[in-house]
């Protein structure tokens, strides 16, 4: 457990520079996760933390103390690889231990340490076991185990559960976030699904094109995207981002697709001005006070309806809770709260405007460039 | 590199430094001594800077040997080629059976080669030779396979053959077994004849392997010496004396160590031309067939 | 698994192809079949025309040459010289294998075009230098002298075949082994050498074959003393017709090992062999 700071990493793959002087404070105990596109950087930064990639500049600090260039087994770290990477010519047991044999640590300690982590992951059964004859849920289980029986200060997990079926990965999800409970030590965790980062994160990490585009608890990232990437990649399914103006008046938005969107009370910021007005489906009701539009497609989950809206030229995606009776090829009318509208200036694609926040919460969330 | 793997340089260490120690400081000391009449077991030799290189190039007996190595060269190449694509084929076409095939077939590619030589010495000596005894029976007048300077040559090429063509079969076969059959048969549906699927389809698929075998079997003629040396010695007189065998004689029958390393040398720049030309000519094949 | 793709005139031409491959391979290996009938024949029976196909077999020769010709010396020092090549040539081949398979790509293409023209060396080029310095040292007719210049020799082929193998063991495992407290040689020995185990396997058959068959380097360097049997075999030659049998017991007697091994792992042996041929 302890602090890790990342300061103005910087690298370049030659003449390619993939992160561009990232900065990150993660507190002792935090699980972080680092999300974004494919390309984006994140893992890159993972492995810059490990010690698996040189830093083109920059440091890395863990527990006050700077890292950066010391070898991977000098920084006290664990990873959790995508792949496992499981020793596959040692049994489950050796592969736990190997840590602890490189540490020349005598044997019954070794076993007992060994032993206590597979007590916590559920695989004492499998200790004589080869990696070849698990599966893939218990590869990841025993790569955890790895992890833990090093006691380091950071563990890091890059995509661990990508490998996995959905279901397992549900999962495998609740398990790592029991064991954070448990351990209590600071985690880095990289992925590319957006609900595993919301499910699991204290922290988020959002990341595009080796830059930092929002870091911030996912509510936070979830009520105040700072631009309109974060607001789009957040949230599934993606928010509804339309370009157009604020009419005069703040009494409506009109599309560049010429579509009006009338809203239910007047706007007191960004009238007149270009925007990016963004919806989330999950804010959308049927009220007649709204604006209408005509049903193109509904999709039944069982406890959701997602229904595909055309207004206008626009095509946007609604999600309603329960069994509305609504019907394709139905001409109906919505609206979303004013209070629930998110404007993104038109050309920095920032968001706008002191939109109040909700319930007297502090505005916490930073935005970095 | 990162960091944590520098110390990985030093993992070259022992192989590298041994080639370096053990065939860069001879081929070094080689080409010194190509510099010198030295005739090995004299108390003194002569330094004639490029006297050597200068009077092999004038001799008749050197051109002989290029001329014989080209011959072998070509007629052993060729012809393995065309057997060793007809075999990976026909193995190809069988499917089942093909392993006990490849196995019995590759069998003289593995068998020591002067061991294979001294086989193929007692089909072909004169007269008691199983092909001689063979063809006498029926009261034929076989030629004399090792004593004729022509039958020489045919001689040391079909040797030659013999054990390097289960080689080219091989890779051959490999590469078709890589092959995406279903390119062939979409083939099959139009209408495309056997040839045509051959020569359109497998050919220019078959490229990389093409290249490599002919290159490699270029390369190994010139380095050639069991099959000759136990076959022939060279002879008779010179007629199957390749520029590997000269060398040979020079060096270690008529001790004359200086011009021998000279026509090494000679040999080296040869085979290193030849390499850089065939690659590049075949490489330009490859890039104008895909084309 | 038959290739119905090229199958025309099914059975018909199948049977066809059978035959011509039966008689191809027949005759392909009748030299291999008249030298093991000629060991067994006595020296009239084995000149004779017609030549003799039914005969009083005899196992005479193959006593002869092993007990009473010194071919056992002859094949003890074979076995010290390809033994003692392999055992140093496939650790330091693999270690610069290991070691160019996880260098960055850029950097391992000029190396392995180096090892590629390295091999393609004459032998007779360095068969000289060899032969004059080990006259100098007083080292012809020693065994190590010759086993230097075969691991030499060898290197080129069994870094680029170990490279191969080393090339798909995931470089997760090294990153793994770095962080759980390996450094560089820790890894690879307790990490990646036990997965590379089939791979030199492959590597040391080939090794033994290559310094098993050599012949040039055997000539050039080795006396009475530490003969080789390729050198013992070839001056046994021919020109006396009398002594064939004698010769020809020899020569099976050198080849049997080497088919043994062979036919027990000639998927290996052609495995290696073509890899990389086919790819380019």
């Amino acid at each position: 457990m302890a602090p890790l700071t990342i300061r103005q990493a910087t690298k370049s793959f030659g003449a390619l520079k993939v992160l561009h002087g990232v900065d990150v404070n993660i507190e002792d105990g935090e699980f972080v996760v680092l999300v974004g596109p494919s390309g984006c950087g994140k893992s890159t930064l993972l492995r810059l933390i490990a010690g698996l990639e040189d830093m083109t500049s920059g440091d890395i600090l863990i527990d006050g103390r700077v890292v950066t260039g010391l070898h991977p087994k000098d920084r006290d770290i664990a990873m959790v690889f995508q792949s496992y990477a499981l020793y596959p010519h040692m049994t489950v047991a050796e592969n736990m231990g190997f840590s602890l044999r490189m540490q020349n640590v005598p044997p019954e300690e070794r076993a007992r340490k060994v032993n206590a982590a597979a007590e916590i992951l559920d695989l004492t059964p499998l200790l004589e076991r080869y990696p070849k004859q698990l599966s893939g849920g218990q590869r990841q289980r025993v790569a955890m185990g790895r992890a833990i029986v090093r006691d380091p200060k950071v563990f890091l997990f890059d995509e661990p559960l990508s490998n996995l079926d959905a279901k397992l990965r549900v999962q495998m999800r609740a398990e790592i976030r029991q064991l954070h409970k448990q351990l209590k030590t600071t985690i880095v965790y990289v992925t590319h699904d957006q609900i595993e980062a919301m499910t699991m994160a204290d922290k988020i990490v959002v990341m595009r094109g080796g830059h930092i585009e929002q870091i911030g608890t996912p509510l936070d990232l979830y009520d105040r995207p700072a631009n309109t990437f974060v607001a789009g990649f957040i949230g599934s399914p993606s928010m509804n981002i339309l370009p157009g103006e604020i009419d005069p008046g703040g009494l409506s938005f009109s599309s560049a697709k010429g579509t009006r969107i009338v809203l239910t009370q007047p706007l007191e910021y960004g009238v007149g001005q270009r925007v990016f007005l963004g919806l989330r489906p999950e804010d959308f009701e049927l009220s007649q006070d709204g604006f209408e539009a005509v049903v193109r497609l509904v999709e039944p989950t069982g406890a959701e309806l997602h229904v595909t809206l055309a207004a206008g030229d626009e095509i946007l995606t609604a999600v309603f809770h329960g069994r509305p009776d609504i019907e394709e090829g139905a001409t109906i009318r919505v609206a979303v709260a004013t209070r629930k509208l998110h404007l993104f200036d038109r050309e920095t694609t920032l968001r706008l405007g002191a939109r109040p926040a909700a319930h007297g919460e502090p505005d916490g969330s930073e935005r970095q460039s | 590199m990162v960091r944590w793997q520098r110390s990985l340089w030093l993992f070259f260490l022992p192989s590298f430094g041994l080639l370096a120690l053990v065939l860069l400081w001879p081929l070094a000391y080689a080409v010194y001594l190509s510099f010198f009449d030295y005739y090995l077991g004299a108390p003194e030799r002569t330094f004639v800077g490029l006297g050597n290189y200068a009077g092999l190039l004038g001799e008749a007996r050197l051109w002989n040997s290029i001329g014989t190595t080209l011959i072998i060269a070509l007629g052993s190449v060729g012809l393995e080629f065309l057997v060793g694509m007809g075999l990976a084929l026909a193995l190809y076409r069988l499917g089942t059976g093909a392993r006990v095939f490849s196995t019995l077939l590759f069998l003289p590619h593995v068998v020591t080669p002067v061991v294979a030589t001294l086989f193929l010495k007692w089909m072909l000596a004169a007269n008691w030779g199983l092909v001689d005894a063979t063809l006498l029976t029926f009261d034929i007048e076989p030629p004399d396979w090792l004593g004729s300077p022509f039958w020489a040559k045919v001689s040391v090429i079909l040797a030659d053959a013999w054990i390097f063509t289960p080689l080219v079969m091989m890779v051959l076969y490999a590469a078709l077994q890589g092959l995406d059959t279903a390119q062939i048969e979409a083939a099959k549906i139009d209408g495309a004849s056997d040839w045509r699927i051959f020569r359109h389809i497998i050919v220019p698929a078959l490229i990389p392997a093409i290249i490599f075998t002919i290159s490699v079997r270029l390369m190994d003629v010139f380095r050639f010496f069991d099959v000759i040396y136990v076959l022939t010695g060279g002879g008779p007189g010179t007629a199957t004396e390749t520029i590997t065998m000269y060398t040979y004689q020079l060096g270690f029958r008529m001790l004359e160590v200086g011009k021998a390393s000279a026509l090494g040398v000679i040999t080296l720049i040869v085979v290193a031309a030849l390499l850089f030309t065939i690659n590049r000519t075949l490489t330009r094949i490859y890039r104008r067939g895909d084309q | 698994m038959s290739n119905h793709a090229l199958t025309l005139g099914g059975r018909r031409n199948g049977y066809g192809l059978f035959l011509a491959l039966c008689l191809v391979t027949f005759v392909n290996l009748v030299p291999l079949l008249w030298a093991v009938l000629t060991s067994l024949k006595h020296p009239a029976d084995a000149f004779t025309i017609p030549p003799t196909i039914v005969f009083e077999p005899t196992l005479d020769y193959h006593r002869k040459v092993w007990f009473e010709n010194d071919f056992f010396r002859f094949l003890t020092n074979s076995l010290i010289v390809s033994l003692s090549t392999v055992a140093i040539s496939v650790p330091i081949g693999s270690f610069a294998a290991y070691a160019l398979s996880r260098i960055p790509r850029r950097s391992a293409g000029p190396i392995l075009s180096v090892l590629f023209t390295i091999r393609m060396f004459p032998h007779m080029l360095l068969a000289i230098p060899f032969f004059v310095m080990g006259t100098f040292l007083n080292m012809i007719d020693s065994y190590p002298l010759l086993i230097l210049a075969l691991v030499a020799i060898n290197q080129p082929f069994t870094v680029w075949l170990m490279h191969g193998f080393f090339l798909d063991i995931p470089r997760d495992l090294d990153e793994a082994a770095a962080i759980d407290g390996c450094n560089a040689w820790q890894a690879f020995r307790i990490v990646i050498l036990p997965l590379a185990r089939p791979g030199m396997t492959v590597a040391a058959l080939f090794s033994l074959l290559l310094s098993y068959n050599e012949f040039l380097f055997a000539l050039v360097l080795t006396g009475a003393k530490t003969k080789t049997l390729p050198v013992a075999i070839a001056s046994f030659g021919g020109e006396d017709v009398s002594a064939w049998s004698l010769s020809a017991a020899g020569a099976i007697g050198i080849m049997l090992p080497i088919v043994v091994i062979m036919v027990i792992l000639q998927r290996h042996l052609v495995r290696g062999l073509t890899a990389g041929a086919v790819k380019g």
